[in-house]
């Protein structure tokens, strides 16, 4: 259809049924998938992929979703990536930590069918 | 009054030994408190010794303080047990929130048919998975937002909405019941109604609760009016139903959590009695009210008031 390259999305999230379906989606939608299952594994595909987009769980193997977020807005060549938070830990204090921490936005998995979260996937990549 | 000094079988219920019980501590110390009056007097007047009686009162003071300590600790065993039961309802809910969105989200990528295609017969069964999927869903979130309210942890995105656009939204949620009940419903909107400033998301929980228990409280073919106006510097939101109703002798308790009216035994219904709760605690957030009226076997109108822009 057009022949602009592939936008590359990083996906870390431990839940295989749904980062399967996270993977799905995207790649229907066209895009360049990435995926990890903890957070040291994203680390390193974060470092290797220069991705276009972040979707981040919070609570992972390893190394949590703030710390890789920490990374993120550390890091020179990354920090102005989009991260957007996938998680299900919807109390106040989680929200504004991963804000303060730089997070784009907040999403609550069982909020958001796949649809919802692809369509704030387009909008954060037009921007 | 005699029920609450049966304290062995209130302690039995609420599973605490004596010692920890604050029903039969109460009690006791009660006791002691008298009966360490009279000693106390008895003794400073049998024995007309200043020393002896300082002394006895002392050891009175001693027990009285030792018997506070049990007391004290009862109440923060009680108080333990209500934190470990939100702890372990949120628990379990965020465990739960996990599999049921990977079902919901699995169940998206095969209605893209992308990985082949789906037969009819195929999919009214998908279908089925899928609305068990979203009312074990709404079950799970309404638990975890009882739980958020209740801790102070909730999240709100206020905005500035008009309450119209948000109601016809509901009732096309919920057009399946409204369909299965065969419930008619009668919107009366008014057309200049202000804008109230609150979290849309909240707002839908208070809605979407009084127009689904309308509708499940209804009698198959019966009706549901629903109405949003303006009084005074408020919006009210009035849902109203000629249903089973709550009985007299339970309106006090229907803002309880876990509470559910007795009409609902004989008329099987879906709840687990937590909405009306959320509700009112959600309302209260917002300066708002809730109130309702109600009869058994004549229905019930419940009425929601906001502050208007």
């Amino acid at each position: 259809m057009n022949n602009l390259p592939k936008k590359k999305i990083l996906i870390i999230e431990d839940d295989r049924s749904l980062q399967n379906a996270l993977v799905e989606i995207m790649g229907q939608a066209g895009y360049q998938v990435a995926s990890a299952f903890d957070g040291e594994e994203g680390i390193l595909k974060l470092a290797a992929g220069k991705p276009d987009l972040i979707l981040l769980d919070i609570i992972l193997p390893k190394k949590d979703g703030y710390e890789i977020l920490e990374t993120i807005k550390k890091g020179e060549a990354t920090k102005n990536i989009p991260v957007l938070i996938l998680t299900n830990l919807e109390e106040i204090d989680n929200v504004q930590k991963a804000l303060d921490l730089g997070a784009t936005t907040f999403m609550v998995k069982s909020d958001f069918s796949l649809k919802d979260v692809l369509e704030k996937v387009k909008e954060n990549l037009k921007q | 009054m005699l029920d609450d000094l049966n304290f062995i079988a209130r302690c039995k219920k609420y599973n605490l030994g004596l010692w920890q019980c604050p029903n039969f501590l109460f009690l006791a110390m009660g006791f002691l408190t008298i009966v360490a009056m009279f000693g106390t007097y008895l003794v400073s007047k049998w024995f007309d010794n200043e020393t002896v009686t300082i002394v006895s009162v002392s050891a009175v003071g001693m027990i009285i303080f030792t018997v506070g300590n049990f007391v004290v600790r009862g109440f923060e065993k009680v108080a333990e047990a209500n934190i470990m039961k939100s702890e372990f309802i949120s628990i379990i809910s965020h465990q739960l929130c996990t599999p049921l969105s990977a079902v919901r989200w699995n169940l998206e990528i095969l209605e893209t048919e992308a990985n082949g295609k789906i037969s009819e017969k195929q999919k009214i069964f998908l279908e089925n998975v899928k609305k068990s999927n979203d009312k074990m869903l709404k079950l799970v979130s309404d638990l975890l937002e009882v739980v958020r309210i209740d801790q102070g942890r909730s999240v709100f995105h206020m905005e500035n909405i008009n309450l119209v656009p948000l109601a016809e939204e509901i009732i096309d949620d919920l057009r399946h019941l409204i369909k299965l009940k065969d419930v008619e419903v009668i919107k009366k909107f008014d057309a200049n109604l202000p804008q109230i400033y609150i979290d849309p998301k909240k707002m839908k929980i208070i809605m979407e609760n009084l127009i689904s228990n309308a509708v499940k409280y209804s009698y198959d073919g019966g009706k549901v009016e629903i109405k949003l106006y303006p009084e005074k510097k408020k919006v009210l939101f009035v849902v109203r139903d000629w249903g089973v109703g709550i009985p007299r002798y339970q309106h006090g308790r229907i803002f309880e959590k876990f509470f559910r009216s007795d009409n609902k035994s004989r008329y099987r219904t879906e709840g687990v009695g937590l909405g009306l709760y959320l509700v009112k605690a959600i309302l209260k957030h917002f300066s708002g009210e809730v109130w309702f009226e109600s009869e058994a076997e004549k229905g019930s109108t419940f009425y929601v008031s906001l502050p208007a822009i």
